[in-house]
């Protein structure tokens, strides 16, 4: 009888988990953003494509104007530039905390999708803003899947995510809620929802889900799928004249219609012929 | 001045509350808990909660305000045996918060508990 084997220790699942697992501190830069670890768990997250915590404190007048790039000189450099933010009076704790909750949550969304070939670490890097509230990567990830799932069940609207924002002009109905109102208003036609998301110090997510709603109702015009090449008929390019459109044949088999010119005995030729044919199936 | 754990733990001193807990809607992600959870779990009643909060913060039905003040303000479960109340957390700043209390329904004051609620979510965010 052998001794009972316990089963080995879960593998992790990606850079990240081992990150946790063996509770790093540092700074991991990937192509999508950078996340600054104590201990395991992230306390910061930034992305290009996410408003950080300046822009949204900011956009909402919650700080005055150069007072993020004040806090970042004069508490940068001892890494407490969140707590200066409330030392000036600008904001409770409740709302940096929440704040900076909101943006890194925010950030994770895009910056999460990590290729570890991708990815560079400096250990022992810290965050200006210092530690504010610690999440863990698994919470994260559970958090960012739930986001992703409800993203995805407007998927064909997706070509909305990235395209400027062009309001379709038609009467807003009394059912859409104050934030989708509020994109109408600053859409312009030229602004992608990423951009909106900046100029508004708002969530970059709920600002793409928000935008393909609105597609999906009709009210921001989506562009149209790049038109896909056309599939080209063997030989197509040596047909005759299209046929006159008085016998419209429904879908004809695919055939290899070669005039009589090239029915060639000359092997050159022939082969000629059969190479193009063949690079013709392939296009 | 208060921060999350300060809130959470003064809304554990409502009568007959057993847990708390302030949570992301869009995402189910807690920010912060005390006391118990319905099956001591509460990042189960975080994501339960958040998806009935989506329910209604997706429906204009409910955004009956007009451009003035906060649409919502609370939303009321009453279970055999429990209260679930849930406050809107409105922030000047882009948020999509709100704070949770489960209440043991024999020990609670519907009504108290709401308006501490409600006072525990302003004084979170007053500045």
């Amino acid at each position: 009888m052998g001794l009972p084997i316990s089963p080995p220790p879960p593998a992790p699942a990606g850079l990240l988990d081992r990150f946790a697992a063996e509770r790093v501190t540092g700074a991991l830069s990937g192509p999508h953003g950078c996340f600054y670890f104590l201990d395991g768990a992230v306390y910061c997250i930034e992305s290009t494509a996410a408003p950080g915590l300046g822009s949204r404190l900011t956009a909402a007048g919650k700080l005055p104007p150069q007072g993020w790039e004040h806090a970042a000189e004069a508490a940068g450099e001892r890494r407490t530039g969140g707590r200066f933010l409330v030392e000036e009076g600008w904001l409770t704790q409740g709302e940096l905390e929440i704040c900076h909750l909101a943006a890194l949550l925010d950030a994770a969304f895009f910056a999460l999708e990590l290729p570890p070939e991708a990815a560079s670490f400096t250990p022992g890097t810290a965050h200006w803003l210092g530690v504010i509230r610690p999440v863990s990567i698994t919470a994260l990830q559970q958090a960012t899947a739930r986001r992703r799932a409800l993203l995805d069940r407007l998927q064909p609207w997706a070509a909305a995510d990235t395209s400027p924002v062009i309001p379709a002009g038609t009467p807003v109905p009394a059912a859409t809620t104050r934030r989708q109102r509020r994109l109408l208003d600053r859409a312009d036609g030229r602004h992608t929802p990423y951009e909106l998301a900046r100029l508004l110090g708002e969530s970059a997510f709920a600002t793409l889900l928000d935008i393909r709603l609105l597609a999906a109702a009709g009210l921001v015009l989506v562009p149209p799928p790049p038109a896909p090449l056309p599939r080209r008929r063997p030989g197509a390019c040596l047909d005759a004249p299209p046929a006159p459109a008085t016998a419209p044949h429904p879908a004809p088999a695919p055939q290899r219609s070669v005039p009589d010119i090239f029915d060639t005995t000359d092997p050159n030729i022939a082969l000629l012929v059969r190479l193009r044919t063949a690079l013709e199936e392939e296009l | 001045m208060p921060g999350i754990d300060q809130v959470l733990s003064q809304a554990m001193g409502i009568p007959g509350v057993l847990g708390a807990g302030l949570i992301d809607w869009t995402s189910g992600l807690t920010l912060g808990t005390a006391g118990q959870a319905p099956h001591g779990d509460h990042d189960a009643a975080a994501a339960d909660t958040a998806d009935v909060v989506q329910a209604v913060t997706r429906n204009a039905s409910f955004d009956t305000a007009g451009a003035g003040g906060p649409a919502l303000e609370d939303l009321i479960i009453t279970a055999a045996g429990s209260y679930h109340l849930i406050r809107f957390v409105h922030t000047a700043f882009d948020s999509q918060t709100y704070l949770y209390l489960w209440l043991d329904r024999a020990q609670a004051n519907l009504a108290v508990a709401r308006l501490r609620l409600r006072d525990l979510a302003a004084e979170l965010v007053a500045s």
